[in-house]
């Protein structure tokens, strides 16, 4: 298999006034590799996941990202002061190598056109297979000829996200960014989905990152674990050390998540 | 059912452009004369067939309804568009801009303009379609921040499809046309009533002799003979804004 990894180091990022919201967030992902972000809420996870994307709507004050897929090297930080050549090097990577999975699943898709439809622009544009059973079969969605006919009011959660998968492989993306794909779903399909995308690490090579305040599902699923608390990675390890976690942030919220769940990590 | 409509109207407006010169014909001895089957709606007290100016007059709304769909979508989407896509100070100012216009009766405006520039279904339309403009950009604006509050724009940003794609292509084209086709038909049932009250009330609508549902209406009323040549353009009136309320009603999901 090709060489597959995103690297990120040191991101900074500010908001208008100039107050720093993210400080020297540091990540890797690679083929293959299923990483968890975790953290809670407002501690920059989403922040991060649209940085990666170039759609933070914020300025970049400092760091690098480099994207490897397999011959093909990005660097759209490289030109920092030049918004514009950021820019148009981010708009290589969306989409093409780049896909993103997002909380509302529903609402990310066109409410006027039937999920086919959807999936047949973003593959044609792509160059890709416009059959859109088949991306939806690959996304793991049983019954694709009559899904692709519904629109999206007409799906559940987690076909919903489903589809969503299915667009981001139709386009083509190697790095599946998930932020938090499975709120809202209950326990079933949150399985289903969380199978779908470890199934797409396992036999595709793709990397994922879950970005996920729900750390019960970090040791079975991911490979890698990396802690957020306000704007900073304070820890990361293999998932399976979750227990080993020793920053207070990670502490505080394994043990929150053990009250809530009577025990159960 | 719509095909069926639209294929009836080009029939009419076809026919209409056949009976021209009947339509002002006068026979001075078949004034008021009763149905026949030479004129089955009778004929108006100079003798004129009521069916063939009924007829012609239906394209007395096609200018001004053409005139006024054109000017309030060219100037209402592009507003409408700015201020869903930016928001801030540019949909603030559309909202100032929405609530002044408004504030105005349309047909105030339309009398205005008439007595300003003088008399014609030019005018007419264009001002109808002015005084329009705002409500379409509105409706655009609240189109978009619906759309964009979902998480729609951000996946596709992150599919790597380009900002001026996703306004042109998905929010306005696939967003907004089934809105915009509503609009344009609610105008023009505006501006056939419109053109209608001008022309009953006389000298800002369509003058004699070209004929007007109006003007036919007004010009006949209160007259004994052919009751047809009052009542025929009240109903035929009465009719097509029952009908394009009708056509504007919305139909299940569609393509």
């Amino acid at each position: 298999m090709a060489e597959r990894t995103l690297t990120l180091e040191g991101l900074h990022l500010a908001d208008p006034a100039g107050n720093p919201l993210l400080h020297g967030v540091s990540l890797q992902l690679t083929g293959g590799q299923l990483t968890a972000l975790v953290g809670a809420s407002g501690s920059g996870k989403s922040l991060t996941v649209r940085a990666l994307l170039g759609l933070s709507g914020l300025t970049v004050t400092a760091g690098r990202l480099s994207v490897h897929d397999g011959d093909r090297i990005t660097r759209p930080y490289d030109s920092l002061p030049n918004a514009a050549a950021v820019e148009r090097s981010f708009a290589t990577l969306r989409g093409a190598v780049l896909g993103w999975i997002p909380q509302d699943g529903r609402a990310a898709l066109d409410p006027l056109r039937e999920v086919g439809a959807q999936l047949t622009a973003v593959a044609r544009r792509a160059g890709h297979d416009p059959n859109p059973g088949r991306w939806l079969e690959r996304a793991g969605q049983r019954d694709a000829h009559r899904v692709s006919r519904l629109y999206p009011h007409e799906l559940s959660g987690g076909m919903a996200q489903r589809v969503n998968v299915a667009l981001a492989l139709a386009r083509g993306a190697r790095f599946l960014l998930a932020d938090e794909p499975t709120t809202g779903l209950d326990p079933t399909v949150q399985e289903a989905v969380l199978t779908t995308l470890r199934a797409l690490v396992d036999n595709e090579g793709v990397a994922v990152l879950l970005v996920t305040h729900d750390l019960r599902l970090v040791p079975r699923l991911a490979d890698t674990l990396l802690v957020m608390h306000a704007g900073e990675i304070v820890a990361d390890g293999p998932a399976k050390a979750l227990r080993d976690l020793t920053h207070p942030a990670a502490v505080a919220l394994r043990d929150a998540t053990a009250r809530v769940s009577g025990g159960w990590l | 059912m719509r095909a069926v409509a639209i294929v009836l109207l080009g029939l009419v407006l076809a026919l209409g452009l056949a009976w021209g010169a009947r339509a002002l014909e006068v026979i001075t001895p078949l004034a008021s004369a009763s149905p026949s089957l030479d004129a089955p709606l009778g004929r108006d007290h100079l003798g004129r067939d009521v069916l063939a100016r009924l007829v012609v007059g239906a394209w007395t709304f096609v200018t001004p309804g053409a005139l006024a769909c054109g000017v309030s979508l060219g100037i209402g989407v592009p507003i409408g568009a700015a201020a869903g896509w930016f928001g801030g100070l540019v949909a603030a100012g559309q909202r100032a801009l929405t609530a002044s216009v408004e504030s105005v009766p349309t047909l105030g405006l339309v009398c205005l303009g008439a007595a300003i520039f003088g008399p014609s279904p030019q005018v007419l339309g264009a001002l109808a379609g002015l005084a329009w403009a705002p409500r379409v950009a509105e409706a655009v604006r609240a189109r978009l921040e619906s759309l964009r509050q979902a998480e729609l724009v951000l996946a596709l940003e992150a599919h790597g499809v380009p900002p001026w794609r996703v306004l042109i292509h998905h929010l306005l084209w696939v967003g907004c046309r089934g809105l915009l086709l509503r609009q344009a038909l609610t105008l023009f049932a505006a501006v056939l009533t419109l053109e209608t009250t001008l022309s009953y009330l006389g000298d800002l609508g369509v003058a004699e002799p070209t004929p007007s549902w109006g003007n036919m209406l007004s010009f006949e009323w209160g007259i004994d003979g052919n009751p047809w040549a009052a009542a025929a353009p009240a109903l035929t009136l009465w009719i097509t804004c029952v009908a394009l309320a009708w056509l504007n009603e919305p139909e299940g999901r569609r393509g």
